[in-house]
């Protein structure tokens, strides 16, 4: 017998009256998806937050394992970035010196000298007086402008203005400044080309 | 609970974790920035600008220059190469063995295992640390930017559109003064390409006086002005090239490692 209720053709409202409609699954599951790759994204990016952290590194761990050792290019970029500071400034970024300043450092021949001793205790000591340098007589006067810095920063110095511009010296290390150092303290500036060659290489 | 009291406590927890995300935390992790050190040296970075560029980042801002140009570079990775310094007291073995060997683009690890093995044979290696991407590949910088980039910049100049290079680097890679004011001046005539406008206004054009003036740009003569004058720049233009000068971005820090390359020999014997 066919029923003619209007009531039971009507279908059933979806959920119960007071919980209002129920959440569809593709919003359930769009939501789970969307918060995986979130996590995903927030574990590559976030570097837990450590400030030090910057893409491509993921963690602290793995920037230490990134960073370089010291090596001839180390010691010759260490040199650089102490000639471009302190140097460069009278000498030239280039090592061809300024007239009326500084003498050019590129081709001079107390630069390439064989020896050491003194190209390291020119910039400990400042060197007052006249200087023959490439032919060209120089009489200036220049402060211990490297009295100040570390004997690695000494050395990386020396060891960059002895291997650029075409100059060819040997590398200075840090135990040649450390020893030189021993020897000069409480010296006066070295009083020109006669106190340079004074001193025993 | 009516409804006035809830959109009030909803836009505030929305607000707030904003807020709390976009400057506390921040704030937190680097408003006690300070200089850091360069690796492998006892000197700091970055150096404060001098006064001259310092007063060149304001020209820089109100000339718009960020509206075109960003300055923070990118980089996507990092792989490591081994360099070879050494062929030891038996080269013919190290040679086999190198012939063998991949020696660029390795990861850490891989590095590290191939560093050995050539030691093993009586070799010498180093291994240089390479960062990889876009703008390193365009020859932009020689590493990404990071925070400390900008300790002295006030306000920051990041910039978002690149319809100009990226400045980061700029003043190691175009660090001559008199390029970066003929630049300013008629970009095309250091740039045959550049789609960048002339910023004529931070220049004057004048009658020669009895002295040609030292400033004077030397301009090609499709750009020169008429004859019996001269362009010289303002000291806006000069705080900008000094600004630009400024920015460097070329030294390995902690959180942005990379081996530096050994300083290049100059190509000409200078007299």
């Amino acid at each position: 017998m066919m029923s003619n209720d209007p009531k039971e053709h009507t279908p059933a409202p979806a959920g119960s009256p007071g919980n209002g409609p129920a959440l569809p699954v593709w919003i359930f599951s769009l939501t789970l998806v969307l918060l995986f790759l979130g996590g995903v994204y927030f574990d590559e990016s976030s570097g837990w937050f450590n400030a030090q952290i910057y893409k491509p590194y993921t963690d602290a761990d793995q920037l230490e394992a990134y960073q370089p050792v010291s090596g001839a290019a180390a010691i010759l970029a260490q040199g650089k970035h102490t000639y471009d500071t302190i140097c460069a400034a009278c000498h030239g970024p280039d090592g061809t010196g300024k007239p009326g300043q500084a003498p050019p450092l590129a081709g001079s021949e107390w630069v390439n000298d064989h020896a050491h001793t003194r190209l390291i205790e020119i910039p400990q000591l400042g060197l007052n007086g006249q200087v023959t340098v490439k032919g060209q007589s120089w009489s200036l006067s220049m402060a211990p402008m490297g009295a100040g810095l570390s004997d690695s920063d000494m050395a990386a110095v020396l060891t960059y203005v002895r291997s650029s511009w075409g100059n060819k010296g040997d590398d200075v290390s840090a135990d040649d400044v450390k020893a030189v150092r021993g020897t000069i303290a409480g010296h006066p500036a070295i009083a020109g080309e006669t106190g340079l060659k004074a001193i025993k290489e | 609970m009516n409804s006035g009291c809830r959109i009030f406590l909803v836009s505030f927890v929305a607000l707030g974790l904003s807020w709390g995300g976009f400057v506390i935390a921040p704030a937190i992790q680097l408003g006690t920035q300070k200089q850091t050190a360069v690796l492998n040296s006892s000197l700091t970075y970055p150096e404060q600008r001098p006064g001259e560029a310092t007063m060149g980042l304001q020209v820089y801002r109100r000339s718009g220059c960020a509206a075109c140009h960003t300055t923070q570079l990118q980089q996507d990775g990092v792989e490591c190469e081994v360099i070879v310094t050494g062929m030891g007291k038996t080269p013919v073995a190290v040679s086999n063995l190198l012939s063998s060997l991949n020696l660029t683009g390795l990861s850490k690890d891989d590095a590290q295992s191939a560093s050995d093995q050539i030691t093993a044979k009586g070799g010498k290696t180093e291994i240089h640390i390479v960062p990889t991407g876009g703008d390193i590949a365009r020859g932009w910088g020689s590493r990404r930017s990071v925070s400390e980039d900008f300790l002295w910049d006030y306000p920051v100049q990041l910039g978002s559109v690149r319809m100009g290079p990226d400045l980061a680097d700029v003043g190691s890679r175009l660090g001559s003064y008199s390029w970066q004011l003929l630049h300013l001046y008629a970009p095309q005539a250091t740039t045959k390409d550049s789609t960048m406008p002339p910023f004529r206004y931070l220049f004057v054009v004048q009658k020669v006086g009895d002295v040609p003036s030292p400033d004077a740009l030397q301009l090609p003569a499709e750009f020169a002005p008429p004859s019996g004058y001269e362009v010289v720049p303002t000291m806006a233009a000069e705080k900008l090239a000094a600004y630009l000068l400024s920015l460097h971005a070329n030294v390995p820090l902690h959180d942005a490692p990379f081996t530096a390359a050994a300083p290049p020999e100059p190509t000409k014997a200078k007299k």
